[in-house]
């Protein structure tokens, strides 16, 4: 059993953590990280940057959805803006990347109000139809504005360096990732311990009681759409330079689902939650791959010939239970557990 | 020195419903004021005016002078005005003192930038709120449940927290909507204390609806009683309770 610490200053108060304990193991973490291409084949570091995307992306949408409670099936549609920003920017205006990926992000975040604004009267399910509606429009605009969006044919774009870093290697782009998964989260951190976050959790948990509180209603509803499609812009942005080619066929439909996926599995309203959920739904096929080496020949051809059918099933699955047994999600479970082992051999 | 707020002649028709016709009262500075009458009197409708989340049909509402029925509801925290609500309405999934906290939103400023790098006022801001939200937990005796997700505390202790919270905007007038309906005895006491004690030591004026006749009588300074949308009384405790219509309309004849 752990005894708690005496809290002395409401600096303390404040602090992200202000345990000693965490923040070492956050460092420990981050070295891990740094070491990773010396550890590992490329292969990994290529689903590490995957990883690294997708967990950006869902603390996007997990700002909108899990704090503010505006449910968006329009994951995809931003993730198309910011990509398709930020790769005509640079192939056809010859833009750098490092002004094309900010713009990319501020150009998703404007674009977002044009739904933001419907979705002050709209809740529940007719917001989330409306962000459907809004990324389909989104897929026809790109396939048919050809002269614009080089329609079906897609976008390629020349290697790109960021401030004299080389991140068209696999090595560089991991490092990239990484520093801007962290800059993301530590922003996403931050805004959620001050009054902005905290309107957002208040217009999410009673939109009346947060008005009478003094929550300008339109201003955060809005202000939360900006911000949340800002950061899923700069996922999109990154899905360029990864990629170095895009089509509409990189966003599709389902797309939107695997991100809802990841942050109800991660944890709604949770930073950490994002980034486990994220891992967890990329890294499945992997895992499950991994698994089934120790069965048959058989069930691994099987598996390799039907893997996104499988695929679409667990996550089916895995939603599900999660909903069911513990709706924290995997930042839930690992918070109880903590609890029980800090309380051992006491009961919870 | 003119009441706090003032309801001149004030209406309010839902369609064919009146459910508040031409009510005129005041409520003086320092005052704890019960509002009263039957069910569908027209009590919370008065309430939902008073905060700007109803418009009336006709009249004026006036606090300080400023016109309510020309405010939009977000407005009415920065004016002075605290509330909580008939049922619930707490910030369930988010902790103690995050639900106090955001009763301070209208006193801070922080922007988004500040608040995405934590530094300087946006860090300031934080600290300073916390000593507030301290001061209101210690007032309220909630300290052992400050990071508790209030969805898992008791109605007694949720409805506890509302309070904190309406204290935290730092109000001069507090609308307090059927406090300890569905509360035992012992949590009655505890609220009836707290009011007394926010109403004294920090001189804010209280509205309170409440059906709970004891509780009523014993705390408040001034009623005023309404019927089918009617003021049929206003006045004492002992003026009211001695009233025809009163007894006739809502207390029952003995």
């Amino acid at each position: 059993m752990r005894s708690g610490h005496a809290v002395e200053d409401y600096r303390q108060l404040v602090a992200l953590s202000d345990n000693p304990i965490t923040w070492f193991w956050v460092g420990l973490l981050i070295l891990l990280l740094l070491a990773l291409p010396g550890l590992v084949p490329t292969y990994t570091l290529v689903m590490a940057s995957a990883v690294g995307i997708a967990a950006i992306g869902a603390i996007g949408l997990n700002l909108l959805t899990g704090t503010t409670g505006l449910i968006s099936l329009g994951q995809a549609g931003f993730l198309a803006v910011g990509a398709y920003t930020c790769a005509l920017l640079m192939a056809d205006y010859g833009w750098p990347a490092e002004a094309a990926m900010p713009a990319a992000a501020i150009f998703t975040g404007l674009l977002s109000l044009v739904i933001g604004v419907p979705s002050l009267r709209l809740k529940g399910l007719y917001l989330a139809i409306t962000t459907l509606a809004f990324s389909l429009i989104v897929t026809h605009f790109i396939l048919y504005s050809e002269n614009l969006t080089h329609g079906p044919f897609g976008v390629r774009i020349a290697n790109p360096t960021m401030l004299g870093m080389d991140i068209a290697s696999d090595v560089g782009f991991y490092y990239f990732v990484g520093i801007l998964l962290l800059l993301v989260s530590l922003f996403a951190l931050n805004v959620m311990r001050t009054r902005i976050g905290r309107a957002w959790i208040a217009i999410r948990d009673h939109d009346i009681a947060a008005q009478v509180m003094g929550i300008n209603l339109v201003h955060y509803k809005l202000l939360a759409f900006f911000v949340s499609s800002s950061i899923v812009g700069l996922a999109g942005a990154l899905t360029t330079l990864r990629l170095r080619f895009i089509n509409v066929e990189v966003f599709d439909l389902l797309i939107s689902i695997e991100a809802l996926a990841m942050i109800i599995v991660g944890g709604l309203g949770s930073v950490a939650g994002s980034i486990l959920g994220a891992a967890f739904i990329v890294l499945l096929p992997e895992g499950v791959r991994i698994l089934l080496d120790f069965l048959t020949p058989e069930m691994k051809t099987a598996y390799s010939n039907y893997v996104y059918e499988v695929r679409g099933l667990l996550i089916g699955a895995i939603v599900i239970i999660i909903l069911r047994v513990e709706s924290g999600g995997l930042v839930g479970i690992w918070m109880k557990t903590k609890r029980y082992w800090i309380n051992w051999p006491l009961p919870i | 020195m003119s009441a706090l707020l003032q309801v001149r002649n004030v209406s309010k028709r839902f369609g064919g419903l009146v459910a508040v016709n031409d009510v005129s009262f005041d409520i003086q500075r320092g005052n704890i004021h019960a509002l009263i009458g039957p069910n569908g009197a027209g009590k919370t409708t008065m309430f939902n005016m008073i905060s700007a989340l109803v418009q009336p049909s006709e009249g004026e509402l006036l606090f300080e002078e400023h016109p309510l029925h020309k405010t939009r509801p977000d407005r009415l925290a920065g004016l002075g005005i605290g509330r909580t609500f008939q049922n619930l309405a707490v910030f369930g999934h988010a902790t103690v003192v995050q639900n106090l906290l955001v009763g301070m939103h209208h006193r801070t400023r922080t922007g988004l930038l500040e608040a995405g790098i934590f530094f300087g006022r946006a860090r300031q801001e934080e600290i300073r709120a916390r000593e507030k939200v301290e001061e209101i937990i210690e007032f309220l005796e909630i300290e052992d449940l400050r990071d508790t997700p209030v969805g898992a505390l008791s109605y007694g202790l949720q409805k506890r927290v509302e309070l904190g919270r309406a204290l935290a905007v730092g109000p001069k007038l507090m609308l307090l909507d059927e406090m300890v309906s569905g509360m035992n005895g012992e949590e009655t006491e505890d609220i009836g204390r707290f009011i007394l004690d926010i109403n004294e030591t920090l001189d804010i004026t209280i509205l309170m609806i409440e059906h709970d006749m004891h509780f009523v009588m014993d705390i408040s300074d001034r009623v005023t009683v309404l019927n089918y949308g009617q003021l049929i009384a206003d006045g004492t405790p002992a003026e009211v309770s001695a009233s025809d219509a009163v007894i006739k309309a809502y207390l029952g004849r003995a």
